[in-house]
């Protein structure tokens, strides 16, 4: 097979591929290039299964994740910029009050809007409008959790969010550089990455909205929605040039494929 | 951050302008007996500034201060205090404080201080840059002689769109009296932007990415912020609708609890109509709507949202769009504001040619708003507009004024109601142009001072709503009787108390405030209806303290004394009761410090003597009861001659007003001839260095004989 700049395709995924009648598919464009249509079809073949299996043997980051099954809903035309939110989600998934880490933001926005000081027309300064930040929830490539050299951008079982596993975050911040929304969080004092994991079905910053401009609704694709996506980072299974050149935070536990 | 300690951000920053010095101090270890905010603002005051500096001096400080629960999201916590010798204060400044909401304070804390004191004059024109450890005084001369909003943009460039500025306009920088320090455009604190525009200091510009750590149980914390929800009313802790409902029990027509299920935010994009409950905590930002309270049904249409502090749910500080005011006068289409701000423009004008609450009204708040908070104008409390129509209609101006000044404004526009006008007569103001600009922002200092009119003059004429000290009434006997006026004596500005008057005012009818005040202050002759009053009682001095100490401790604690204190609320299922221990609860968990409401009281107590102190110690009397606690002569007169304590009338009686000091000062241990605070008072709150060194000046009753008092 040729693979372009791809690194070889491990063969547990051509195997997968192959059952799946896909190998055509993955040998033009690469692994992580299937189409969402193809995702449905891997899914339903049970491809995330046999892909699973063969994590267990060779270690390499998975990046097909199932749809999340709710996703929050933002009504700029609601939003009082009260931050009522932010403060919600810090307060009960942080224990502290720190806007700096909350997974919905609002802060950014709320004095001239996305574009900036001169340039926005939203916000305080500009119409009034303020426009929340929140978690698409992204369906397949899931661009956080494709850029993680360490796989550690997973689904919770229960709400499908793409969560963040704690232990396995190596802080090197490639996540945050791949999301196209700005929606990953970067705790500087804990070297660790975080996102909105919808507080296990329960998101607090809806129950802490004063204006009612917050809704948890079953997913649906926003991504096709809103500005253009930046180009998505990937990285191919079995790959660690990533952490060769991000150098994890020195606070971090080294990544175990790390030779 | 692990050992920052709970509540607050931990240490104060200090910047010597002078020098450029800037350095920092443990906030807990120095300042955590008298809390934070204006507490802390006193306190260096009293160590720092001597008796007798005057606001402009070099030597006068200027202190920045939030509070332990600012940043949090303890509901109405975004608020600051910023306290220094005060400008406006006549005819000798004295210590006082400008308040503002914003996100200044929430800002400051994640940048990891709880307060900020400017000491010293820079030699050229600076900003403050503060982002998280890192401090630097930069340039401002490309700013000075331009507007807040020019400041504010240029700073935010350079800092990034999530900053937070508090700057000065030309009206600070040119030393006026009447001048505010505005942050996030529109919230500003009275006073004191002159004292920064002595400074040199255009501007501060705070980023923070850090956060507040709660020190208690966060399961704990999360349950008493949704309890404090659940009491919350509308602005001013009004608990019952201003509209029946089926929901409520009672409504009131002069409540601000005016969004009504059916009304829109018209200029919203699209339209945002009010639904569902009123009682729904996910609603509450629809309660209140400012400018459909003060300019009636018209405001709907262009009610852009409501804005307001950080972490606030109230939304008091209203946004409107209103594109004829693009058209006809070449300003923005949108402003926002609350209370007497919203109304700075509408308030120089006797009459308008569509009545108070018509088109004009809202063009000339718009404008008003727009200009006053670019230029950084403080109305002190509506007294500038009241001044002016005044001084307009005694014939002063025209005696005054140079011919040439006088021909030089459009009288024709003000008659006739033409918000146009401001366009002339507020940047005279902003920019002290003429002698009416630079008499006008002097406060009412400036026509005592500079055109020979008599205090009394002022004193007895009610439509100057006059006070004291070159300030205003400020919820007084119109609202609350005796203790409205008790209140009215006990600061060097407008008393910016609302502890009092958000009970009475709350909406609820005279017998549940009354089953209330009975279990909060001990009796329900505690309370009058609003000109329904009663002779004086202990019961009432117990809740004038207490609505005095309230207000301290919330300027104190970051809380906004402008919703607190939350001893009603709208719950029928509590019997209305709100909760009269909210904020030690609050402070408890927050600092990891147990103290109960006796505890915490007794600190705003401190806080609040503190203040006496500063105020004796630079009068250099003792005698506050004459020369400090004054009443003006228009509170015991009622123009059509009615008694006092019969239907309908606010005049108070001057010996049941003197009973009530009386009662006052001995509630608070002071001295009943001289309503000096005693030895044992200063001793009793841990004041012991205060009393001892105003002993030895002769200022404590019964100390040597050193004062004038």
């Amino acid at each position: 097979m040729k693979h372009g700049k791809h690194p070889p395709v491990p063969d547990f995924v051509a195997q997968a591929a192959q059952a799946a009648g896909l190998e055509t598919e993955l040998s033009r464009r690469g692994f992580l290039f299937l189409s969402a249509g193809a995702v449905a079809s891997v899914a339903a073949l049970g491809l995330c299964d046999a892909l699973a299996a063969g994590r267990k043997k060779a270690g390499p980051p998975l990046v097909i994740l199932d749809n999340a099954r709710g996703v929050l809903l933002a009504d700029p035309a609601r939003c009082v910029g009260c931050l009522r939110c932010e403060l919600a989600c810090s307060e009960h998934n942080d224990g502290r009050a720190q806007p700096s880490l909350s997974r919905i933001k609002v802060s950014r926005a709320l004095a001239y809007g996305l574009e900036g000081p001169g340039q926005g027309r939203h916000g305080a300064w500009g119409d009034g409008l303020v426009v929340q930040g929140v978690c698409r929830q992204c369906p397949h490539p899931v661009p956080c959790a494709t850029a993680c050299p360490q796989n550690a951008i997973v689904l919770d079982p229960d709400t499908g969010a793409r969560v963040v596993d704690d232990a396995a975050c190596i802080g090197c911040r490639l996540c945050q550089r791949a999301c196209p929304w700005g929606m990953l969080v970067f705790d500087e004092a804990r070297q660790k990455s975080s996102k909105c994991f919808l507080c296990h079905g329960r998101p607090k910053c809806v129950e802490a909205c004063p204006a009612a401009a917050l809704r948890f609704v079953p997913w649906r694709d926003l991504t096709r929605e809103g500005p253009a996506p930046l180009a998505t980072l990937s990285v191919t299974p079995g790959a660690t040039a990533c952490v060769d050149c991000h150098a994890p935070a020195l606070k971090a536990p080294r990544p175990k494929t790390t030779r | 951050m692990a050992s920052t300690p709970g509540g607050f951000a931990g240490k104060v920053l200090r910047v010597d302008l002078s020098t450029g010095r800037t350095s920092t101090e443990d906030t807990v270890e120095r300042y955590a007996d008298v809390l934070g905010g204006t507490g802390l603002g006193y306190r260096v005051l009293w160590d720092e500034v001597p008796a007798g500096t005057k606001p402009f001096d070099p030597a006068n400080k200027l202190v920045f201060a939030t509070g332990v629960l600012a940043g949090t999201s303890v509901p109405c916590s975004g608020r600051t205090a910023i306290t220094t010798v005060f400008p406006s204060c006549w005819p000798r400044a004295l210590v006082g404080s400008g308040h503002m909401g914003g996100q200044f304070a929430a800002k400051l804390k994640y940048a990891g201080y709880d307060a900020v004191i400017l000491e010293g004059r820079a030699e050229r024109p600076v900003w403050l840059f503060i982002r998280d450890g890192r401090v630097e005084l930069r340039d401002a001369a490309r700013l000075w002689g331009h507007g807040i909003r020019r400041a504010t943009l240029e700073i935010s460039q350079e800092m990034g769109a999530d900053c937070c500025v508090a700057a000065i306009g030309q009206a600070g920088e040119k030393l006026a009296p009447l001048a505010t320090v505005v942050n996030s455009l529109s919230h500003s604190a009275g006073g004191v932007g002159g004292v920064m525009g002595s400074k040199n200091l255009k501007a501060i510009g705070v980023q923070g990415s850090g956060g507040v750590r709660i020190a208690g149980d966060m399961e704990q914390w999360g349950r008493l912020v949704r309890f404090h929800l659940s009491i919350l009313g509308a602005n001013n802790q009004h608990v019952v609708p201003a509209f029946p409902s089926r929901e409520a029990e009672y409504y009131n027509p002069g409540s601000r609890w005016v969004g009504e299920p059916g009304r829109r935010w018209g200029a919203a994009e699209p339209p945002v109509e009010i639904t569902g409950s009123i009682r729904d905590m996910n609603r509450i930002a629809y309660r209140t709507n400012s400018a459909a309270f003060f300019l009636g049904e018209r405001a709907w249409k262009h009610t852009v949202r409501g804005n307001g502090c950080t972490s606030c749910p109230v939304r008091c500080h209203t946004t409107l769009k209103v594109p004829a005011v693009a058209a006809k006068y070449g300003v923005r289409d949108t402003a926002q504001g609350t209370c007497i701000a919203l109304n700075f423009g509408r308030f120089f004008f006797p009459t308008l040619p569509d009545g108070p609450k018509g088109q004009a009204a809202l063009e000339a708040c718009m404008l008003g708003m727009i200009m006053a908070d670019d230029m950084g104008i403080w109305s002190n409390y509506g007294q500038l507009q009241r001044d002016f129509i005044k001084l307009f209609k005694d014939g002063v101006l025209k005696a005054k004024l140079g011919a040439a000044e006088y021909a030089a404004i459009p009288w024709d526009k003000w008659r006739a109601g033409d918000p146009a006008f401001l366009l002339d007569l507020v940047p005279r103001i902003g920019e002290r142009r003429g002698e009416l600009g630079f008499v006008l922002g002097e406060g009412v200092g400036g026509p005592f001072d500079r055109w020979g009119i008599a205090e009394e003059t002022w004193e007895a004429d009610h439509a100057t709503t006059y006070w004291k000290m070159g300030h205003p009434k400020h919820h007084a006997n119109e609202d609350d009787g005796q203790c409205g006026v008790i209140i009215n004596t006990q600061y060097n500005r407008d008393a910016q108390c609302h502890s009092h008057t958000n009970f009475v005012r709350n909406g609820l009818p005279l017998h549940e405030q009354k089953r209330l005040a009975g279990e909060i202050w001990g009796s329900p002759d505690s309370v009058d209806a609003p000109g329904q009053y009663t002779p004086m009682n202990p019961h009432k001095a117990r809740r004038a303290k207490w609505a005095l100490l309230r207000k301290e401790l919330h300027d104190c604690l970051g809380l906004c004394n402008w919703m607190g204190p939350w001893v009603a609320s709208p719950l029928k299922e509590r019997g209305y009761r709100g909760d009269n221990s909210l904020e030690s609860r609050f402070y408890s968990l927050a600092t990891g410090r147990a103290l109960d409401r006796e505890g915490l009281d007794e600190a705003g107590e401190r806080v609040f003597t503190l203040h006496r102190a500063l105020t004796i110690r630079d009068m250099g009397a003792r005698d506050m009861r004459a020369l400090h606690d004054r009443v003006p002569r228009w509170v015991y007169e009622d123009p059509k001659g009615a008694q006092p304590f019969t239907p309908g009338a606010i005049r108070m009686d001057r010996a049941d007003m003197a009973l009530a000091m009386d009662q006052f000062y001995a509630l608070m241990g002071w001295d009943k001839d001289t309503g000096a605070p005693t030895r044992e008072a200063y001793a009793r709150l841990g004041l012991d260095d205060v009393g001892r060194e105003l002993a030895a000046k002769g200022l404590v009753p019964g100390g040597k004989d050193g004062g004038q008092g």
